[in-house]
């Protein structure tokens, strides 16, 4: 298929890196997309998260333009949904708080005078499930990792001038992030293994009852003969 | 200037308008006026000349004879001639164009577009062609030869070899977008385009067939993907195969119920695809959910943390 423009990537960042960005860059020229800077370097104009759906509320009624909140390990996204966005408009109709959904969005700064607030807005929005919200984390931090790694190089020497991060609270909350996580997939696998347990005495009763029943018929359809 | 660097050019244009009655004493000529005594440089005095031989015998810019050339050796806006076959045709997404899809020959392979205004015989996939005053273009990096009417396109029987430009590809990546032209489709008969109503943009009111397929986007956070999906890998992962989709098309009285069970199913989803890789646009031959262990993946990160 013949595109008029090259889409752009889904990035994959976490709140806490994506609500400290104060700048944009790009937008030179028409055709130029303009990129949200984060504090680690990233240039984003999509992202792909998949977190949990907190908050949905309308702005104004009958506006038809809603608030949403959409939580990560780290944070939270803030998020407008309009009728521009009319296929996530659809779905956010289905979808009742708290839920893990996948969103794919836009990602925009907001420039209100001096402040300047991240924020996306969802061209997708799709229930989703823990499994799928795991693997995000995993990729995110990794992605992450990747960033820090290529500021410590000096790689990107205007964001080190522009926000000068400080590495070591980002690796700490990847790190988090991840613990959190690790900690979650343990309970859960206790949590299987009992019920893995439970079950298996179920079945072990099962067994046992199914015997006696076929006794009793036998006995009575013996009675019946009789 | 080195003599045979002069004669180099007198050749090349002479070469492109032999065939005019021009001979090579008048472009020698020229070029001397132009290289010796206005110290013209070479690129602007031979295209000086080009320019003039052309209005003063009244030729038109795409009849000069367009060298045949190789796909590797193209270059954006020239005109050329090629000796192609054609490996794959696309669906047009506007009326404007006749035909799209994918040529190549033992050097590469390029995009095509035959315009719609061109009024060409259709190409036929896996046929080789002989296309004359062809215009290339280049977009994205990719580079794409366009048909208009100016140009000529002669079916040929010689066999072409296709250097194998797709490649057996395994891609992991979340599918972050559907495309609109997915889910049950009723797809023209002689054009393969998407109709609406019964009706295809180019042929009017047409017999189709009915196909299941997903087109979206797979993005691995680095890179993006323009994923198809047949009605096989649709139904291993969702289990709607055609029958069922067809079932559900019949049980709503519509069809685009379809594509809204696909898009909840799989939206947001990861996936692993194994399929041949085009440029950006990934076939699909294999497709699975993608669910690694987690608590591997968590450990391996740990250590990329060096926490």
């Amino acid at each position: 298929m013949i595109r008029t423009a090259k889409r752009e990537v889904a990035r994959r960042v976490f709140s806490k890196e994506f609500n400290l960005s104060k700048f944009k860059v790009g937008g030179e020229g028409e055709k130029e997309a303009i990129y949200v800077l984060t504090p680690l370097g990233l240039r984003c104009n999509r992202l792909f998260i998949v977190g949990v759906l907190l908050e949905k509320e309308e702005v104004k009624p009958d506006s038809d333009m809603w608030r949403i909140r959409v939580s990560d390990p780290t944070g939270s996204f803030l998020g407008f949904v309009s009728k521009f966005q009319s296929e996530a408009l659809e779905s956010l109709a289905d979808l009742n708080p708290p839920e893990i959904v996948a969103i794919t969005a836009k990602a925009k700064l907001l420039e209100r005078g001096e402040r300047a607030i991240p924020l996306i807005r969802p061209e997708y929005i799709n229930a989703s499930d823990f499994e799928t919200r795991d693997y995000w984390i995993v990729e995110t931090a990794r992605a992450t990792l990747k960033r820090i790694k290529a500021i410590e190089k000096g790689e990107d020497k205007i964001v080190l001038e522009k926000y000068n991060p400080d590495l070591e609270d980002f690796r700490n909350a990847v790190i988090n992030a991840i613990n959190k996580l690790k900690e979650e997939q343990k309970v859960l696998k206790s949590e299987e293994a009992e019920k893995k347990e439970e079950k298996e005495e179920k079945e072990v009763r099962k067994d046992l009852g199914f015997e006696i029943d076929e006794e009793i018929v036998d006995l009575s359809d013996f009675d019946i003969g009789d | 200037m080195a003599e045979d660097r002069f004669q180099a050019i007198v050749n090349e244009i002479y070469e492109r308008f032999k065939g005019y009655g021009v001979t090579k004493k008048e472009i020698e000529n020229r070029l001397k006026l132009l290289l010796f005594e206005f110290k013209v440089p070479e690129e602007e005095a031979r295209k000086t000349i080009i320019n003039g031989l052309r209005k003063s015998y009244n030729i038109a810019k795409v009849d000069l004879k367009s060298p045949i050339v190789k796909i590797s050796e193209i270059e954006p806006k020239q005109w050329v001639s090629l000796k192609c076959k054609v490996i794959q045709l696309w669906e047009p997404n506007s009326p404007t164009i006749a035909q799209t899809g994918l040529i190549g020959d033992e050097t590469g392979t390029a995009r095509f577009v035959v315009w719609s205004k061109a009024n060409k015989n259709k190409l036929e996939e896996g046929k080789s062609y002989l296309f004359e005053k062809v215009v290339v273009d280049e977009f994205m990096g990719i580079k794409s030869i366009k048909v208009t009417s100016a140009s000529d396109i002669k079916e040929i029987s010689e066999e072409i070899e296709v250097k194998e430009g797709g490649e057996e590809v395994e891609v992991i990546g979340a599918l972050v977008a559907i495309q609109q032209n997915s889910g049950l489709l009723q797809t023209c008969k002689s054009c393969g385009r998407v109709v609406k109503a019964g009706v295809c943009v180019e042929h009017g009111k047409v017999e189709v067939n009915e196909v299941l397929r997903l087109r979206g986007v797979l993005d691995d956070g680095e890179k993006t993907y323009d994923l198809t999906l047949k009605e096989e890998c649709v139904r291993s992962l969702t289990g709607i195969g055609i029958k069922e989709a067809r079932k559900l098309a019949e049980e709503h009285l519509d069809r685009s119920v379809v594509l809204l069970e696909l898009k909840k199913k799989l939206l947001g989803r990861y996936l692993r695809v194994n399929g041949e890789l085009r440029f950006r646009t990934l076939n699909a031959n294999k497709v699975e959910f993608y669910k690694p262990e987690i608590i591997k993946e968590v450990e391996k990160t740990l250590e990329e943390a060096g926490a």
